[in-house]
């Protein structure tokens, strides 16, 4: 090491290392070749239904398409389902943990994919946990400015879907509701079913406001899926054209 | 009252948080474990009730980021999540608890070490220091401050150069004995921008541990007559005039807003005070549970 490249501190002689480069908070993804797809919205509203329809849509074109699920990097998936499991998360931890999971899919896939051209589909971004961690009583500006490192999407697709809706639907599929999607650890209700309606009603309230916030596309969910997955495939296209060098050649 | 850098999280309350935290920082070797190892017996044996934590010690997060260190694929925005994860976890559910029950709350690194680690990685410190606004701010911060040249033989002669400490994730292309160089000299630069911007006491750890230990109990020994005085240890007639007077205004001042309630309240605190000075300054003695 060249200490005489060292500068003074305090009362020491140290050397600064050149700083690497950090990512760029609030990126455009105009400066991809890649292009990235999100979708949102509460459970029940058929988001990710419609996404695996325009996944395989994309795919028979012959785009080099990239899935990422909201909560499913390696390196913090057990730490998030410990938390869980053992109902250790405070409206805190439980901000921190989802941001740490998106933080890896981030570096390690999302960015580096869209610099390489792909077209990233992520079911949930970070307007999930604006919705969610605001909704267990974080400070709205605090979650917003924890997921500066986050890529702007291309388009964030939000189905918007009343609340009865979501419930009956939730209801047909399956027999119950999870300790922390219900809201059960903000002791609302004691009855899963109530405390659900009542914490997804806040998450549906701080997804309306989200709408003119950050320019999400409303799509109306409660129409029949086709109809639905051809105004998505509109406008997805819409942002191909202007890129086709994504296209992948098999 | 104790209060956040900014804003407290959700449901935590701080009004009742009579304990102490005091943080011992430094760089990796400096010899912040093997002081905290001589404190926590010195304060109880005075009496006060210890518990210390520190970094990736969580319930939660600790396992979780040593495996991904393991790994040595973290990122460095990840990285400084998952260590805020762990932060959190053992703010709201250690230290926060221990503070409330009286006890002298020892760490081993506080968000400082976290906030210099991810500067010097290139992550915006701007975003770290919103991140960490959740923190309470400690009662005393003490610095063992050791210049690079100091530090090498310590590290060298003692555990050897181990990759995270060195560095190894941002200097890649450096010899190991480089890396440790260039990582050490830019953790030390950004705490002694710390130092300023958070006021840390700065304690010479040039010196042998002893004198360290001196340096440290001079400091804390000043934290805890603080506290004695803030919460009425009623030594001298001075002191118990003064804070009569403190609650007959509350008194007054209370009962004119027309709050009974309160004017009562503060009244009935102060006919409890010649009892309450006989147990000294609340640092109840209890028997440690598990670490």
């Amino acid at each position: 090491m060249d200490l005489t490249a060292c500068v003074r501190v305090g009362p020491f002689e140290v050397w600064s290392p050149p700083r690497p480069n950090s990512l760029p908070l609030q990126n455009g993804d105009s400066h991809f070749p890649g292009r990235l797809f999100i979708v949102e919205g509460i459970d029940g509203s058929g988001k990710s239904t419609q996404l695996s329809l325009l996944h395989k849509w994309l795919e028979s074109r012959g785009y080099g398409v990239v899935f990422s699920e909201w909560n499913s990097s390696p390196l913090v998936k057990d730490t998030t389902k410990l938390g869980k499991k053992k109902k250790m998360l405070t409206a805190g931890t439980f901000s921190l943990v989802h941001a740490t999971d998106f933080a890896d899919r981030t570096e390690r896939r999302i960015l580096p994919l869209l610099k390489a051209g792909a077209v990233v589909l992520c079911d949930r971004y970070v307007y999930t946990a604006f919705a969610r961690d605001v909704a267990r009583g974080m400070d709205a500006q605090w979650v917003r400015d924890l997921y500066r490192f986050a890529v702007r999407p291309t388009v964030a697709f939000y189905f918007r879907v009343p609340l009865d809706t979501a419930i009956h639907r939730l209801l047909d599929a399956r027999d119950g509701f999870k300790f922390y999607e219900a809201g059960m650890d903000l002791g609302l209700s004691d009855e899963p079913e109530e405390s659900f309606r009542m914490f997804q009603g806040r998450v549906l309230a701080e997804y309306e406001k989200m709408i003119d916030e950050f320019r999400l596309t409303v799509i109306d969910a409660t129409l029949p899926i086709e109809t639905q997955q051809s105004q998505v495939r509109q406008i997805v296209q819409r942002h191909l054209d202007s890129a086709k060098e994504v296209r992948l050649r098999r | 009252m104790r209060e956040a850098y900014g804003r407290l999280l959700p449901d935590m309350r701080v009004a009742d948080l009579k304990g102490k935290l005091i943080v011992i920082e430094g760089t990796d070797g400096v010899g912040r474990t093997t002081q905290i190892n001589l404190l926590k017996p010195w304060l109880e044996e005075l009496g006060h009730a210890v518990i210390e934590t520190g970094v990736s010690r969580s319930v939660l997060a600790g396992d979780g980021i040593r495996r991904a260190k393991e790994r040595n694929s973290l990122g460095s925005v990840t990285q400084t999540l998952f260590y805020a994860t762990d932060f959190v976890d053992r703010l709201e559910r250690e230290i926060v608890p221990a503070l409330r029950a009286g006890f002298i709350v020892l760490t081993d690194r506080y968000i400082y070490s976290l906030i210099a680690r991810a500067s010097v990685r290139g992550v915006d410190p701007r975003w770290i220091r919103s991140i960490y606004s959740v923190a309470l701010k400690p009662d005393a911060v003490f610095y063992l401050r050791l210049g690079l040249q100091q530090l090498l033989p310590r590290v060298m002669f003692s555990r050897g150069f181990d990759y995270w400490e060195s560095g190894r994730d941002l200097f890649p292309a450096l010899e190991v004995y480089e890396s440790f160089c260039a990582y050490q000299s830019a953790l030390l630069a950004e705490f002694e921008r710390l130092s300023a911007e958070y006021r840390f006491e700065i304690v010479d750890a040039t010196f042998d541990e002893k004198r360290v230990f001196g340096q440290l109990r001079t400091g804390i020994q000043r934290v805890l007559e603080a506290d004695s005085r803030e919460n009425g240890n009623l030594s001298t007639p001075s002191d118990w005039q003064s804070y009569q007077r403190v609650n007959f205004q509350q008194a007054f001042a209370a009962a004119l807003n027309g709050n009974r309630l309160a004017a009562s309240a503060s009244a009935a605190a102060q006919l409890r005070m010649p009892t309450a000075s006989g147990n000294g300054n609340g640092h109840a003695h209890r028997s440690q549970g598990d670490d």
